[in-house]
C-alpha cells in the first residue's frame, strides 16, 4: 500500500516536471535560508556556554545618568572588584581584564639561536590571576591555576606559540612584548591554551600577567570608585547566592563608597549583573569585551527565515489548489472505484510531503556546499557541537514534514472533498473561493518580495550615503603606518621626516589616534568661570603640528598647530565647533584665548585655546559629532603616522616606505592600512546586513516568480479555449498577451501598495540608529514598483505569449 | 437486485428547477442485462449515478439486494460501491499517471486486497480481455479500444455484481465497439447483472430488455429476450 502510495507520488512527480520542479526548489531555497539562518542564531545563543562555572559567573556593569548623557558600559574602575569582595560574602571570586586599548596590534620579540624574529599580534589583553581559574581555558601547557601569577607572565593561543616555537615546548621562553598600552617589557610564557570550538565574548589571543607591565601601579593602586572605567570585571557568586539579591544591596554600596564624588560631579551611577552567558546578545551594552550580537537583526533574520518558508509553502498550495481541475479527474475516478475521503487525503498529503523530503534532503545538501560562503557574508565561523547540529537537522526534518502537511493540507482537502461525478462530467471548475484564495497568496507573496526590494534599496542608499558624506576631513589618498614597538615610536620623528623626502608625499602627520578607530581617552572639562560640576566630556588626540594639516581639517578661528608657531606647549589647545557650544563659549571667535581645564586629585590642568576647528567625524556616522580636543604631542608616544601621497605608483611608493623602515626599525615589521577603508570598517556590520539582505531578497524574488509563472503557465492552460475563440475572432497577439498579464500586473501593483508602507516603517526603525541618515524618498518606491512590473511582466509574459501564439484549431479541439 | 420506486431528482439553479427524475419506477433482476434509451436530458445518466450511488435521490425509494440504500452516507456508499458496483464509462476515465496493470490494480488496493492476490487476479482479468501483453503500458500508449478494455476489466477487477456502463461504445469505431459489446455480453452470461445507458439502437440489441425514457420518465419497456 504505502509502497504503491510512494509509487504514484513520484510518477506524478516526473509527469508534472514544470511543477515539480518549481514546488520542490521553491521549497529547497526556503529550507536552505531558514537552516543556514537557524545556524547562524544557534551560533549566536552559543557563546560562553562551556565554561565549568558559568552560572555563577556574571560581568558587572555600571550605568550613569548625567546632565549629558546616559549610558550603560561593561567597564568599571580597577578598584572595584577588591572593594565589592571585600563587602559582599557572597562574592567567592574576582577577575578583571583590561584590553590593550592603546594597541590595535601589539609588537611581539623573540629572540633565539637564529637571531630576533618579530611580529604583530592582536588582541591581547591584561588579566588577573585569577582569570583562568574563573573561566575555562583549555591549556596545552602550563598551568591555568598559577599561569598569570608570577610578575611578567604571558599565556598564549596555540596558533601563536606555533608561530614562534613551531611544535617546541613555549612554556618557560621569553618574549619581548612591544604594547603601546602596557609598555615595552620581557614576558616569560607559562601557558599555551587552545581557543574552545564554542564562541567566547572574550576572544583573547594573549593575556599578560598585572604586575610587570606598564599599567601595574595604574591596576593595583588606584583607589576611585567613579573614574577611570576601563575594566571589564567578573564575579563569581558562592553557589546557592542570588544575584538579584547582590543587586538590591548596590544602591547602598554606591551610596556609602561613591555617594559624594558622584554627586559633586552630577552624576547618578547604578551597577548591575549580566550572567555570562547573556553578556553576548542579552546584554545592554553594545561595546563589550566584543562587540556585542544584536538582537534586533537576528529578529530580522529569523523574519526573513520564516518568511521565505512561508513563500515556498504558498508557492507550494497555490499551484496545487490552481492545479485541482486536471487532478479532479483523478479523485473523481478514484472516488467512484470505492476510495475513501480519508485515503485520498492521505495520498495528497503523502505526495506533497514527499516533495517537501526531497526539498530537504537537496536543501541539507546546499547548506554543506554553502556554508563556507554564508560563514563569509556572515563573518562568523559556525561551529556547533556535533549533537546540537543532528538535533537541528532533525528539527528541519521535522519543520520540512511539517512545511509538506502545511502546503499539501488545503489542495489535499481540497481535491478529496470533490463531487465524483461533477468533475467527471467535466463541470467541475476552481470555486471562486479557491481563486480569490490564489489571489491573496501571490498577493502575499509579492508583498514580501516587495518589501525586501524595498530593503535593500534604503539600506544601499544608505550604505552609499555612509560612503559619500563628507566627513569633515580628507579620507582618501591617507596612507596609515601603525607605530607600535618602543624602536618604531622612538624613531617616528626621523622617520617622518625620512619618508617626506619621498616625492610622491604631500604631507605627514602623527597622532595617537585618527578618525575612525577607538578614540578611548576623553576628560571632563570645564570652561574658564566654569568648575567640574559643569565638565563635559571632551575627548583628547595628542598630535604633532602636521596632523591637522594632513587631514585638512580647517580652522575656523584662531588657528591650528604649525611649524611656524613654535612657541605652542602641551597645554596649547584645538577644539572642534560641538566643544565651543558645548562648553558655553558663544562663539569660536569667543573661545580663542580663553582656557578650559580639569580638576584631577585636587590639582586645575588648564589648556589655552588657541584655535577652533571646523566640526569632523571622528566617529563613524551612527553617533554625532561630540566635543573633541587636540594637544600638542612632545615626546615619543605617537602610535600613527598618517601620510597623504599623490596618486602615482603606490607599488613603489610602498617599497620606498618599507626600505626608509627597515633602515631605521629593523627589528619591527613594517605594516599599513588605509585610513578610507578603516573609516569603513565601522560600517561592517551594515554591510553584512546589507549582503545578506541582497541575498535573502533575490531568493524571495526567485521564489516568487517561480510562483508566479507556475500560475500563469496554468493560467494560461485553463484558458486555452477562451485564447482560441478570441483569435478566431479575430484577437490579436498582443491583446492576448495583455489580457493575460493583466490579471497579475494588478495583483502585483495591489502588493506595491501593502509593501510600500510597511517596508517604510520598518526601514525608517532601522536608520533610527544612525545619527546622519538618507531620507526614504519616493524615488526608492518607484525604482521597486518598476523592478518588480518589469520582473512580472518577464515571468508572465513568457507564458502568455506562448498561449497567444498556439494554433487556435487545436486549443479549440481540446475541449 | 435493483428495486427503484418514484425516484425523484431535481436540479435547481436560480430560477429553474428542472426535473430530471419524475416518479421513475421499474426493477432490474439479477443476472439481467437491461439498457436504458432515450434522447439527451432525458435523465438517463443521472439514474445510472444514482443507481452507482454517486448521486443522491431527491424522493423515492432505492432498494439495493433489498437494501434501501438512499439515505446511505458517503462512507456506506463507498463501502457499497467498491465491493458490489463496476463502472465502464463512455470517456474510459483511466488515470493517465498509472500502467494498465496499475490502474486495474486499484479498486483491488480500496478493498484491501494482499498485493500477491492482486496480481493474479489483475493479470487473470488481463488474460480475459486480452491485454496482457499491454499491461505495462499507459494509457495514452493504447488505442481507444484497448483503452475501453482496460475500463471494464478494472469495472469487473472485483468481482462486481453489477456493472454500470454509460454509452460504452460512445468514443470507439464499430469493430472496437462490437467487441467491448461482445465483453460485456460475456460478463453477463457468466452471471454478473448490466444496466447500460446508450443512444445506440445496434448496442441496445445486445441486451435482454430496453427501458426507454424522456423527460425523466419511464415511456416504454421492450422485453428482447
Amino acid at each position: 500500500m504505502l509502497r504503491s502510495y510512494i509509487k504514484f507520488a513520484f510518477r506524478n512527480l516526473v509527469k508534472h516536471k514544470i511543477f515539480s520542479i518549481i514546488n520542490i526548489l521553491g521549497l529547497t531555497i526556503g529550507l536552505t535560508c531558514c537552516m543556514l539562518i537557524s545556524l547562524y542564531i544557534l551560533h549566536e545563543y552559543s557563546y560562553d556556554n562551556y565554561h565549568k562555572n558559568g552560572d555563577q559567573i556574571y560581568q558587572i556593569d555600571t550605568e550613569r545618568i548625567s546632565a549629558e548623557d546616559i549610558g550603560a558600559r561593561a567597564t568599571v574602575p580597577a578598584a572595584l572588584a577588591g572593594t565589592l569582595s571585600n563587602e559582599f560574602p557572597e562574592i567567592e571570586e574576582t577577575t578583571r581584564l583590561l584590553r590593550l586599548f592603546n594597541d590595535d596590534k601589539t609588537l611581539f620579540s623573540y629572540e633565539s639561536k637564529n637571531g630576533i624574529s618579530t611580529f604583530y599580534e592582536k588582541k591581547g589583553y591584561v588579566a588577573d590571576a585569577s582569570f583562568f581559574d574563573m573561566f575555562t581555558y583549555n591549556f596545552l601547557e602550563g598551568n591555568a591555576a598559577t599561569a598569570l601569577k608570577e610578575p611578567n607572565s604571558i599565556v598564549i593561543s596555540e596558533e601563536i606559540a606555533q608561530k614562534i616555537f613551531k611544535n617546541k615546548e613555549a612554556v618557560g621562553n621569553q618574549l619581548r612584548i612591544s604594547s603601546s598600552t602596557n609598555g615595552d617589557h620581557n614576558h616569560r610564557v607559562t601557558g599555551v591554551f587552545r581557543p574552545s570550538k564554542s564562541p567566547s565574548h572574550i576572544d583573547g589571543r594573549f593575556f599578560l600577567s598585572v604586575e610587570g607591565g606598564n599599567m601595574e601601579d595604574f591596576i593595583l593602586n588606584s583607589s576611585t570608585l567613579v573614574n577611570n572605567n576601563m575594566f571589564y570585571t567578573y564575579l563569581k557568586l558562592k553557589p546557592g547566592s542570588d544575584p538579584e539579591a547582590l543587586e538590591a544591596k548596590f544602591p547602598v554600596f554606591i551610596r556609602q563608597h561613591m555617594g559624594k564624588e558622584l554627586e559633586s560631579k552630577g552624576i547618578k551611577a547604578s551597577f548591575f549583573l549580566t550572567p555570562l552567558k547573556q553578556i553576548h546578545l542579552e546584554s545592554r551594552i553594545a561595546e563589550n569585551v566584543t562587540s556585542s550580537g544584536s538582537k534586533k537583526y537576528l529578529y530580522i533574520l529569523i523574519t526573513i527565515a520564516i518568511l521565505t518558508l512561508v513563500i515556498a509553502c504558498i508557492n507550494f498550495m497555490n499551484l496545487s489548489t490552481s492545479r485541482s481541475s486536471k487532478r479532479g479527474i483523478e479523485v473523481g475516478i478514484k472516488k467512484v472505484l470505492g476510495a475513501e475521503k480519508k485515503r485520498l487525503l492521505w495520498q495528497f498529503l503523502g505526495e506533497s510531503v514527499l516533495m517537501s523530503l526531497i526539498a530537504y534532503l537537496l536543501a541539507f545538501t546546499t547548506v554543506l556546499l554553502f556554508l563556507p560562503v554564508f560563514e563569509k557574508i556572515a563573518g562568523k565561523e559556525i561551529v556547533l557541537p556535533l549533537s546540537q547540529e543532528i538535533q537541528l537537522f532533525a528539527f528541519f526534518l521535522l519543520i520540512a514534514i511539517i512545511a509538506g502537511l502545511f502546503a499539501g493540507s488545503y489542495p489535499a482537502f481540497f481535491l478529496s472533498s470533490f463531487k465524483p461525478i461533477k468533475v467527471l462530467k467535466g463541470k467541475f471548475s476552481n470555486s471562486l473561493e479557491a481563486v480569490s484564495l490564489r489571489k491573496t497568496l501571490v498577493v502575499v507573496q509579492f508583498v514580501i518580495a516587495i518589501a525586501l526590494i524595498i530593503s535593500s534599496i534604503v539600506i544601499a542608499k544608505q550604505m552609499t550615503f555612509l560612503r559619500s558624506t563628507d566627513l569633515g576631513f580628507q579620507k582618501n589618498q591617507q596612507l596609515i603606518i601603525p607605530l607600535r614597538g618602543s624602536v618604531a615610536k622612538e624613531n617616528s620623528l626621523n622617520l617622518k621626516q625620512q619618508l617626506e623626502t619621498n616625492p610622491q608625499v604631500k604631507s605627514i602627520g602623527a597622532s595617537t589616534y585618527y578618525p575612525g578607530i577607538s578614540n578611548p581617552t576623553d576628560w571632563l572639562m570645564y570652561k574658564e568661570g566654569n568648575t567640574m560640576e559643569n565638565a563635559k566630556s571632551v575627548f583628547i588626540n595628542r598630535i604633532d603640528n602636521s596632523f591637522l594639516q594632513t587631514l585638512e581639517i580647517k580652522p575656523v578661528a584662531g588657528r591650528i598647530f604649525s611649524e611656524e608657531f613654535t612657541g605652542d606647549s602641551e597645554n596649547s589647545m584645538v577644539i572642534n565647533q560641538t566643544a565651543v557650544t558645548k562648553m558655553g563659549f558663544s562663539s569660536p571667535q569667543d573661545a580663542i584665548g580663553k582656557w578650559m581645564a580639569f580638576d584631577w586629585e585636587g590639582e586645575q590642568h588648564r589648556f589655552e585655546i588657541i584655535g577652533v576647528v571646523k566640526d569632523f567625524h571622528f566617529k563613524d556616522l551612527h553617533t554625532e559629532i561630540e566635543p573633541y580636543g587636540f594637544l600638542l604631542n612632545s615626546d615619543n608616544s605617537q602610535n600613527y603616522l598618517i601620510a597623504q601621497v599623490n596618486r602615482g605608483n603606490f607599488k613603489d611608493l610602498l617599497n620606498s616606505f618599507e626600505k626608509t623602515w627597515k633602515k631605521l626599525i629593523p627589528n619591527e615589521p613594517f605594516e599599513y592600512s588605509f585610513l578610507d577603508k578603516d573609516f569603513q570598517k565601522n560600517y561592517e556590520v551594515e554591510n553584512r546586513l546589507a549582503t545578506m539582505i541582497n541575498y535573502f531578497t533575490l531568493m524571495a524574488i526567485f521564489i516568487s516568480c517561480l510562483g508566479l509563472f507556475g500560475l500563469a503557465t496554468f493560467n494560461a492552460e485553463q484558458r486555452i479555449r477562451e485564447i482560441g475563440l478570441r483569435k478566431v475572432l479575430g484577437a490579436s497577439v498582443s491583446s492576448i498577451v495583455t489580457l493575460l498579464s493583466l490579471d497579475f500586473i494588478k495583483l502585483v501593483m495591489l502588493a506595491v501598495l501593502i509593501a510600500s508602507p510597511l517596508a517604510w516603517y520598518g526601514m525608517q526603525q532601522w536608520l533610527q540608529t544612525f545619527a546622519y541618515r538618507i531620507d526614504i524618498s519616493w524615488q526608492i518606491f518607484a525604482v521597486a514598483i518598476l523592478i518588480t512590473a518589469v520582473i512580472t511582466l518577464i515571468t508572465v509574459s513568457f507564458q502568455a505569449i506562448k498561449a497567444a501564439l498556439s494554433n487556435p484549431v487545436k486549443n479549440l479541439r481540446t475541449e | 437486485m435493483i428495486k427503484i420506486t418514484n425516484l425523484e431528482k431535481y436540479y435547481k439553479t436560480e430560477e429553474v428547477q428542472t426535473i430530471a427524475l419524475n416518479k421513475l419506477s421499474f426493477e432490474v433482476k439479477e443476472g439481467e442485462f437491461a439498457a436504458i434509451m432515450g434522447p439527451s436530458g432525458c435523465g438517463k445518466s443521472t439514474l445510472l449515478n444514482i443507481l452507482g450511488l454517486l448521486d443522491d435521490p431527491d424522493g423515492g425509494s432505492y432498494l439495493f439486494n433489498g437494501t434501501e440504500v438512499s439515505g446511505f452516507n458517503e462512507r456506506q456508499r463507498a463501502k457499497l460501491r467498491k465491493h458490489n458496483i463496476g463502472f465502464v464509462f463512455q470517456s474510459f476515465n483511466l488515470i493517465d499517471e498509472l500502467s494498465v496493470f496499475e490502474n486495474v490494480e486499484l479498486p483491488l488496493i480500496y478493498t484491501g486486497v494482499k498485493p500477491a492476490e492482486r496480481k493474479e487476479r489483475v493479470h487473470q482479468v488481463l488474460e480475459k480481455m486480452q491485454i496482457m501483453h499491454r499491461r505495462k503500458h499507459f494509457p495514452q500508449q493504447l488505442s481507444g479500444g484497448q483503452q475501453q478494455r482496460v475500463a471494464v476489466a478494472r469495472a469487473v477487477v472485483n468481482n462486481p455484481k453489477l456493472i454500470l456502463a454509460d454509452e460504452p461504445t460512445g468514443n470507439l469505431d464499430s469493430s472496437n465497439g462490437n467487441e467491448v459489446m461482445d465483453l460485456l455480453t460475456e460478463l453477463n452470461e457468466a452471471g454478473t447483472t448490466i444496466i447500460m445507458v446508450t443512444h445506440s439502437e445496434h448496442d441496445a440489441k445486445f441486451s435482454h430488455r430496453i427501458i426507454r425514457m424522456l423527460d425523466g420518465q419511464k415511456v416504454t419497456e421492450n422485453v428482447l429476450v
